[in-house]
């Protein structure tokens, strides 16, 4: 092992940088898919586009983290990786269920600050697939939620970087906008899915772009705004309230492991 | 049982019962499913999970009536419950709340969810006959550490209750006998900082048993493997969006988005081949796992051939309402998708083998 300066915990290499920057364009479009069809699309009537882009994204999410690890990931990296999920997985049936209490992601929020944006992108899908793995929650909707987990830990680590409580109140805010945007993200995609053959509240292909998101608020008013908005609440109380320990705590292990951190 | 030949059935299932609405269909599709589960799931924990997903689907049916109660286009000529209508401002895109409960439009509701729960069980079907650490372990070698990092978080999970009892008793010993909120503070720092101890001495172990030695690549084919992969998203990323959009040129459609899939594949591959690993106990794909990956993708293929040659029988006539029909193309494929019940070896019971091992290990082997 050579004893150069300090490396983030996942160097993120030119080629990883670009790689994550196309499977991000092609995420935008398995997300924000029902704003790009075609009415004479055959996807735009069959309902099956949320499946079809399901398993794009296994493909993409296979390909990019392949690159990112490309060249071999640091041990300590790795177990690094592997207990973090773990408490991530372990925290996360806790609130699930209960109102959208989501207690997944503050953890992934403080660690992606502490450890960079490509160990929080890869610690974003760890953590989702482990805990799907866990509780046997592995379906069509897990590849939305890996890159949309890897997402909110890649901008973490890309936060600009502060101190104290400033800090603090960085982290707060960005918990509630990512917590807010993680669930419209994941709604927006399985949206006319759900609600096939019910017109009021189904999108419209090729219609224009403010009379779907007319539609969509609808749905999402009625369905899930209000999990929603309880798990940005979550997010940013329970970065106020344990991020100072846990930062210093993890920067106390980084340190130990010879990352450098921010 | 490979576990990938689970996902394949459960896949092929689901496939088919998205392509019908006719109640009749979608109720022996989820018996069929329940069927094979019930013959074949072993008795790990995961194999539970089956129970949860028949809730969920049931949820899903009752959420969806009460969307179409609330906000749904009600039409029909039979009147179930005569409600006040709520219009709602202009900027709302024409939503009205209530109205008149009619039967047809109720059915078609009911029927669009319990075909969104028949998919639902069959993923179901999948999380609880396959096993989660065979899957991992029949990652390609590229996902090598990614795939570590999975099992190491799936193993280490069930530890941090062992851990936070230990600390909460060490907490007792010193008579802190905080409750509530406060004692929750207490032992989830000191479970953290232990967790995070533990990846240290893990990291160690790992290096020593060689983890994470790769062997040696030469440039050019580090070159390769990364031109591959970057034009295999670049592929994929396109084509996407050219399935999409229709006025776009015919090629950026489907054919690269299979030329992304393929550059991918290869991408992975070629960063697999840099790896040498060997695996420990590994899922051989033989003659059943053939079996029960054909019948879902011949029940899949039943659906598209049902489609094809009796449309009309693959929905319920609503109006005027009548007998939902039968389809006997997709019906047979669903009876095919059967045979993986008895054509499969029955799982191993775990409980028993474990029982023996603990018996036979002395207790308090564990700190």
């Amino acid at each position: 092992m050579s004893v150069s300066p300090r490396r983030t915990a996942i160097e993120l290499r030119p080629r990883a940088v670009v790689a994550i920057a196309i499977t991000s364009i092609a995420g935008l479009f398995a997300f924000l898919w029902p704003l790009f069809v075609s009415p004479d699309s055959g996807l735009s009537h069959s309902g099956d586009a949320p499946l079809v882009f399901a398993a794009i994204l296994i493909g993409v999410l296979a390909v990019v983290l392949a690159e990112v690890s490309d060249g071999g990931l640091d041990t300590k990296a790795v177990a690094m990786l592997g207990v973090l999920s773990a408490v991530g997985a372990a925290l996360r049936p806790l609130g699930a269920g209960t109102a959208g209490m989501e207690t997944v992601f503050f953890l992934l929020i403080l660690s992606g600050r502490v450890f960079g944006p490509g160990f929080g992108f890869v610690l974003g899908a760890t953590t989702l697939a482990s805990s799907a793995l866990i509780t046997a929650g592995v379906g069509p909707w897990l590849p939305f939620q890996m890159l949309a987990a890897a997402w909110v830990g890649l901008g973490a680590g890309l936060l600009p970087r502060t101190k104290g409580a400033t800090e603090i109140v960085l982290l707060c805010a960005y918990g509630a906008v990512s917590g807010l945007l993680y669930g419209a993200a994941l709604n927006f995609s399985f949206w006319p899915f759900t609600v096939q053959g019910e017109q009021a509240l189904s999108f419209v292909a090729g219609a224009p772009i403010a009379e779907n998101l007319t539609r969509f608020l609808a749905f999402d008013l009625a369905t899930s705004l209000g999990w929603d908005l309880v798990r940005a609440v979550t997010n940013v109380v329970l970065i106020a309230v344990t991020g100072r320990p846990i930062l210093a705590s993890l920067r106390r292990a980084a340190r130990r492991a010879s990352f450098s951190s921010a | 049982m490979h576990p990938g030949a689970w996902w394949l059935w459960a896949i092929g299932l689901a496939v088919a019962v998205s392509q019908t609405t006719n109640p009749l269909v979608l109720l022996l599709a989820a018996a069929a499913v329940t069927f094979v589960v019930m013959a074949r799931r072993s008795d790990s924990p995961w194999a539970r999970a089956f129970t949860l997903y028949a809730v969920l689907g049931g949820f899903i049916i009752a959420l969806r009536l009460v969307l179409h109660v609330l906000v749904g286009l009600k039409w029909g000529e039979v009147l179930l419950l005569p409600l006040p209508e709520i219009d709602l401002p202009s900027w709302a895109a024409g939503i009205n709340l209530l109205g008149d409960l009619r039967l047809e439009g109720l059915l078609a509701a009911l029927f669009e969810g319990m075909r969104l729960a028949a998919m639902i069980l069959c993923v179901g079907a999948a999380n609880a006959l396959a096993d989660p650490k065979r899957l991992l372990a029949a990652l390609p070698g590229a996902l090598q550490e990614i795939g570590t990092a999975i099992v190491v978080a799936i193993s280490v999970a069930p530890q941090l209750a062992e851990s936070a009892r230990r600390v909460h008793r060490a907490r007792l010993l010193r008579g802190d006998g905080a409750r509530g909120l406060r004692a929750v503070a207490r032992v989830a720092m000191p479970v953290l900082e232990d967790t995070l101890e533990r990846s240290m001495a893990l990291a160690a172990s790992m290096d020593s048993r060689g983890y994470g030695r790769r062997g040696e690549t030469s440039p050019a084919r580090h070159r390769t493997t990364g031109a591959l992969t970057l034009g295999g998203l670049l592929g994929m990323a396109v084509g996407s969006y050219g399935i999409l959009d229709t006025s776009s040129p015919e090629w950026v459609g489907l054919p690269l988005l299979l030329l992304g899939v393929l550059l991918g594949a290869l991408g992975l591959a070629s960063g697999s081949s840099a790896v040498s690993r060997t695996t420990y106990r590994p899922s051989p794909w033989r003659l059943p796992e053939t079996i029960t990956a054909l019948c879902g993708v011949l029940a899949a293929l039943a659906a598209f051939a049902s489609a094809h040659w009796e449309p009309s029988t693959l929905t319920m006539p609503l109006s005027p309402i009548g007998p939902p029909p039968l389809p006997w193309l997709l019906t047979l494929g669903l009876l095919v998708a059967i045979l993986p019940a008895v054509l499969t070896p029955a799982p191993p019971l775990t409980r028993e083998r474990d029982r023996a091992r603990r018996i036979t290990t002395t207790e308090g082997s564990h700190p």
